[in-house]
């Protein structure tokens, strides 16, 4: 390799450890590196991830079952990486029934005005405090203040509830959930 | 050289540069447990240069199903000033929607843990195209990719399995000839109440572009003193409202407050700038009554 290849190939990875660096930090921010004659604007990416299903466990026929959305082991969980305190637009698209595979039977679920919690502090459902972002919101109607948190972090939980009928057949039942991210500044 | 690669400027060739923010990437999604990391966040793409292209990573342990499609949807905005955005797949009446005419290749795809697709995306804009400014949303969709069917573990028993879906979605702008960004000031009303100061600030784009930029509010009290900031990244596309609060439990009877509202194209690290159009700054202040 000449010696041009190699200076390529070390600006490279000093340009890499600089944004690594900056990353380490738990921040996406964007955010300007100089370093020699070298400047890098690295922008933004955005990240949704599910870190848990909303699970309701062992479900009998004829009985209610209630998860909350403070609850660290079944609450469902979403986790936002973005730029830090960007004004972020999210939306739940919730089921009203969930149903068996063959479509043989199904089973309503249901979601009241206070089952969502918005967290920009990136704590979890069971230490969440209303400082930490949007208590008990609804989750159809997500507050339009969000941001994503200044680490560069924002969680969403959700609980909900089932109603099983009495002559519901057995069997796994399946249903989506879906939340749609986007940054309302650009 | 100053590479194409849209979310840097760094005068190394497009490929070293790509090797070195794909160690970035893996490094930041050490931080991911799941889902996908889509980047960059705005798609720039202009009549010289009709295709664009998005990174899409999956940083998880498990691999994920993911599908790409075009959507609308504009940061808009109801009479309190909450803004959100809306998105629409059809019936879609807005003439700056390029939904209609960029498509993404893929459009479907199961990334493996690791792994990274890039997403192209070509414009084929009607021959008539006015100059301007046009836009899409990018609906990037990722879910499990083995999606298992829940069983029942012992007979006569139900079990449940709700499937976290995610979707990201990103705009995409296709400019076209000369662009102008314009913001226009239709008013402000500041109200007091209890222990809040409410700000709206009604604004409206009159350029053929977006109105991108940032929007800093700043409240006084009655000795001029500043007692709250706030700074919002902006996007106007046509018409927004944008409200701001203040809490002032700490500054009782320390009015009347002023507002000062500071709105300047500059101060966007997210975008690189050679794809920011200048518009213009906006100065306002006002006395809360």
């Amino acid at each position: 390799m000449n010696k041009k290849g190699v200076e390529r190939k070390f600006a490279v990875v000093l340009v890499a450890a600089i944004i690594c660096f900056s990353l380490s930090v738990n921040s996406v921010q964007a955010q300007d590196v100089a370093t020699g004659t070298a400047t890098a604007t690295v922008l933004t990416a955005l990240a949704v991830s599910a870190a848990q299903s909303l699970i309701f466990g062992n479900i009998y026929q004829g009985v209610a079952a209630t998860i909350g959305n403070n609850i660290d082991a079944s609450s469902g969980i979403f986790n936002i990486l973005g730029q830090g305190s960007a004004g972020i637009s999210i939306s739940f698209a919730l089921p009203q029934f969930i149903a068996l595979a063959d479509g043989s039977d199904r089973m309503t679920i249901g979601f009241s005005s206070t089952d969502a919690t918005v967290d920009s502090n990136n704590t979890t459902p069971a230490t969440v405090v209303a400082g930490d972002g949007w208590i008990n919101v609804n989750p159809n109607l997500l507050p339009a203040a969000t941001v994503i948190g200044a680490a560069g972090q924002t969680n969403v939980y959700l609980g909900g509830r089932i109603y099983p009928a009495v002559d519901q057949s057995a069997g796994g039942y399946s249903g989506d959930i879906i939340l749609t991210v986007a940054y309302n500044g650009t | 050289m100053i590479t194409k690669w849209q979310i840097c400027r760094i005068p190394i060739k497009g490929q070293h540069l790509f090797t070195g923010l794909l160690i970035a990437f893996f490094l930041l999604i050490g931080h991911v447990k799941a889902g996908v990391l889509v980047a960059p966040t705005v798609v720039f793409m202009d009549e010289h240069k009709r295709t664009g292209r998005i990174t899409v990573q999956n940083p998880s342990d498990e691999p994920r199903e993911v599908t790409i499609r075009m959507s609308f949807g504009l940061p808009t905005s109801d009479s309190l000033g909450n803004v959100f955005v809306n998105l629409q797949d059809s019936g879609i009446t807005d003439i700056k929607a390029a939904t209609s005419w960029v498509k993404p290749f893929p459009r479907k795809m199961l990334l493996q843990p690791g792994a990274t697709q890039v997403v192209r995306f070509v414009a084929r804009p009607p021959k008539d195209l006015v100059d301007g400014e046009y836009w899409a949303r990018v609906v990037v969709t990722s879910q499990e990719g083995k999606t298992s069917l829940p069983s029942a573990s012992a007979e006569g028993q139900i079990s449940t399995v709700l499937n976290m879906i995610m979707q990201t979605a990103i705009m995409l702008k296709y400019r076209q000839g000369d662009q102008v960004a314009h913001l226009k000031l239709n008013g402000v009303e500041a109200s007091q109440e209890d222990t809040l100061v409410n700000v709206i600030v009604d604004l409206s784009s009159t350029g053929n572009a977006s109105y991108v930029g940032m929007m800093h509010c700043r409240l006084y009290n009655a000795d001029k003193q500043e007692i709250g900031y706030r700074r919002f990244d902006l996007a106007v596309y046509h018409d927004l409202k944008r409200r701001v609060t203040f809490p002032i439990a700490s500054y009782t009877n320390s009015g009347p407050y002023s507002f000062e509202l500071f709105i300047t194209p500059d101060g966007r690290k997210d975008i690189a700038a050679e794809y920011l159009i200048r518009g213009n700054d906006i100065e306002y202040s006002v006395t809360v009554p």
